[in-house]
């Protein structure tokens, strides 16, 4: 319970909460000066640079939100694909216009401003407070009339005391309250920015009954830890009735979490023409986030109506995504992104192939041919001597048949490469194994595939196993090499696992070939290799 | 001695009947595919079938399934398997029954004309011939601090040389020794390998390979 209140993952949590009033500053001006610069500008050719300018602006941006995401608060997302900063200079210029992860990471920088700041302050006067609380013992005293709580004024050990105990709870509360807040922040960057295609992250929803559970205990102990600070508030002189704050960020928590249960028990609601599930969920918390805006105005003693401002952002972004979603047919985006996907693996194949092919060339170049023409003229030399000087001649002929050892020793090679032949004939694990008999390394081999892949999968599986296995010979000093090679039903995984020093050369010529080959099969190919080891390479390839 | 021949390139079937003619073999028959092998030494029981591994019609390794085959249907005939390639699988395969008369080597080896046809005659008489790439294949997947550590260089070679299936004669005259110091040496390998003793050639082979393929 301690570490995970107070652990180091917390603090990230916070720091990430609490970055949003700074950067959300940051970004809300950049793009609010560029926009209205560039729309008051539109008709002189000076919107040119601003429309250049931009699309670098918000990947900046976005790459280091997603950073900070991604190092915070534990979300793989990235910025947009910079696909579009390639290509003529109108597709430069005005090309990301028509790119909706653009618009989306703009959607997330903005939200960073509206819905971030005012949380990050909120919290953060939440975590002053507490902390403030929890020092009382230390600096009461210094104070002139004591530290004043409206009518109540601090000036003796015990009730600095009592402030303490205060702050404690209040701390236990913040930190619960920023946990609770990183999900929803990181459903928000998962919504907004890249995903990336990883499917080994995905971990199981809990079940609906699990899930309704849950949240009836989560409510209980807010109820408790709400009763707890009431009494506090009691024990202490009444006055200002604080304990508000707390019990807005704790309905808000309870309230997001409840519609998105009641969003995912009824998912057939959501059945309509520009609704969909996750449009439900949006709205809906959007609507929670304002309730708890207009509660946080209240509680503050009116005013002016500011709440107005983030609902206006909200419902834009609501009615923006619902009318996208009307407007375009169903999984235009996914067709996109798929094509997209599939020129940049099918350019990568072509490269890979184009690559392989210079290589075979100039292996028979330079061994094969050369061989074959020293060859033929070492036979055509013994042919003149063979009257005059037959043991100079037999000498000649004895060279050429060496040559001829040589040049099919260099011919089998360039072959196995190419495609090995106890492959095509006994199938991946005959080969992966001669493969482990033949390198000087322990290697455990470990199979289960209970139907042979398709031949080009078989063969990308077997260069993964190939390379690494080389490699791990060559840089890694290991000792001992896994290798686990799984079909599981219409996806084949390949693991080669060594407990050598790692810092392995991802962009390397070798794995990056590979990276190629796999990914023009639709599959994926991560390598994991940290400096001091161990090194681990993993493929998936689909092989229905 | 009469050979039967399967090899489905031309030019290699031309040579390779040439070369045995020219050594004093009679060649009965000269096939292009595993299915008219196996009909030629049905019809002639020959004394050994010399078969390329990759025959038609999918040029895989229907040659070894032959070889495999006809070891079964004519056991007296000895089979040497010739090929591009070598494959640690295909030895382990070949040598599975526990018998002589069998044989793995690369195609380069014919380069070599008179080793090569030393190794037809000695797989012909029962013996064996395996390729010096898969006998090194064995000696490097033995594990490092392995009994093979406790021999001396030179019994190292003489027992690779061994394995190759080569006679006492032929290891003598390779790494030019008398025949009487190879004895010794190979006495002495077969007690620090902890090997039963056997008087006749082949059978130690067989007992030297069955020992180098077990797995460690």
């Amino acid at each position: 319970m301690w570490s995970r209140l107070f652990g180091k993952q917390a603090w990230e949590e916070a720091i990430f909460l609490l970055s949003a009033a700074p950067l959300g500053t940051l970004w809300f001006s950049i793009l609010v000066t560029a926009w209205s610069l560039g729309l008051g500008l539109l008709v002189t050719p000076l919107v040119i640079p601003i429309a250049l300018g931009m699309p670098f602006l918000i990947t900046a941006s976005a790459g280091l939100e997603a950073a900070l995401a991604r190092r915070l608060i534990g979300t793989r997302v990235y910025p947009p694909h910079a696909a579009f900063l390639r290509g003529g200079f109108w597709r430069r210029a005005f090309g990301w216009l028509t790119e909706p992860a653009m618009w989306r990471a703009q959607a997330y920088l903005l939200l960073r401003f509206v819905l971030g700041f005012p949380f990050a302050i909120g919290m953060g006067t939440l975590l002053g407070l507490s902390i403030g609380g929890l020092a009382a013992p230390f600096y009461y005293w210094s104070l002139n009339g004591g530290i004043k709580m409206d009518a109540w004024h601090v000036d003796t050990l015990p009730e600095a005391l009592l402030l303490t105990l205060a702050g404690a709870a209040g701390l236990v509360i913040t930190m619960l309250l920023f946990r609770l807040l990183a999900r929803p922040q990181r459903a928000l960057a998962e919504e907004l920015l890249e995903r990336s295609p990883d499917p080994a992250d995905k971990t199981p929803r809990p079940s609906i009954p699990q899930r309704r559970q849950a949240l009836v205990a989560r409510a209980a102990s807010f109820g408790f830890a709400f009763t707890v600070l009431v009494a506090i508030w009691a024990l202490t002189g009444h006055g200002y009735f604080w304990p508000v704050w707390p019990l807005l960020a704790l309905l808000l928590a309870l309230g997001l979490q409840a519609w998105r249960l009641f969003a995912d028990e009824n998912s057939e609601h959501w059945q309509h023409p520009g609704l969909n599930h996750s449009i439900a969920v949006q709205a809906g918390s959007s609507a929670m986030v304002f309730l708890f805006l207009v509660g946080v105005w209240a509680a503050s003693g009116g005013g002016t109506f500011w709440p107005v401002w983030p609902l206006l952002g909200l419902t834009i972004t609501v009615l923006a995504r619902a009318g996208t979603l009307y407007f375009s047919p169903p999984g235009q985006e996914e067709l996109t992104q798929r094509i997209d996907v599939l020129t940049t693996t099918r350019a990568g194949a072509v490269d890979q192939q184009e690559a392989e092919l210079r290589r075979i060339e100039r292996d028979l170049h330079d061994g094969a041919q050369a061989r074959l023409v020293a060859l033929g003229m070492s036979i055509g030399m013994a042919e003149q001597k063979l009257s005059e000087d037959p043991e100079g001649a037999r000498e000649l002929l004895e060279e050429a048949r060496a040559g001829a050892g040589q040049a099919l020793r260099e011919l089998r090679d360039l072959a196995r490469g190419i495609h090995p032949p106890v492959l095509a004939d006994r199938g991946l694990e005959a080969a992966v194994t001669a493969l482990a008999d033949g390198s000087p390394l322990r290697v455990h081999v470990h199979t289960e595939i209970p139907q042979r892949p398709s031949a080009p999968v078989e063969s990308a599986a077997y260069f993964v196993v190939a390379e690494t296995l080389a490699n791990a010979g060559k840089h890694s000093k290991a000792a001992r090499v896994d290798i686990r090679i799984i079909r599981d039903g219409d996806m084949l995984t390949v693991e080669v696992a060594d407990d050598g020093k790692g810092g392995a050369d991802t962009t390397g010529s070798g794995l990056a070939g590979l990276r190629r080959r796999v990914e023009a099969l639709d599959g994926t190919l991560r390598v994991a290799s940290p400096a001091g080891g161990p090194t681990l390479v993993r493929a998936e390839m689909p092989c229905g | 001695m009469r050979v039967v021949i399967a090899e489905d390139l031309a030019l290699l079937r031309d040579g390779l009947q040439r070369l045995l003619r020219d050594n004093g073999f009679e060649v009965l028959a000269a096939v292009r595919d595993a299915d008219s092998l196996l009909r030629e030494i049905d019809a002639h029981k020959p004394d050994i079938a010399v078969v390329d591994i990759r025959l038609p019609p999918d040029f895989r390794d229907e040659g070894l399934r032959a070889a495999i085959e006809a070891r079964k249907r004519s056991p007296d005939t000895a089979i040497l398997v010739v090929s591009q390639y070598v494959e640690q699988a295909y030895a382990r395969e070949l040598l599975a029954d526990g018998r002589g008369g069998v044989g793995y080597l690369l195609k380069d080896r014919i380069l070599h004309v008179v080793e090569f046809v030393e190794a037809v005659r000695r797989v012909a008489e029962g013996g064996t011939a395996l390729d010096p790439e898969v006998v090194a294949h064995l000696f490097s997947s033995q594990s490092a601090g392995g009994p093979l550590e406790r021999l001396t260089p030179r019994e190292q070679e003489v027992l690779s040389l061994m394995a190759e299936g080569r006679s006492n004669q032929g290891i003598a005259d390779a790494l030019v020794l008398t025949v009487g110091a190879v004895e010794k040496h190979i006495a002495s390998i077969f007690s620090k390998l902890d090997l039963p003793q056997s008087g006749v050639d082949h059978r130690r082979v067989l007992a030297v390979l069955a020992y180098l393929q077990a797995p460690s």
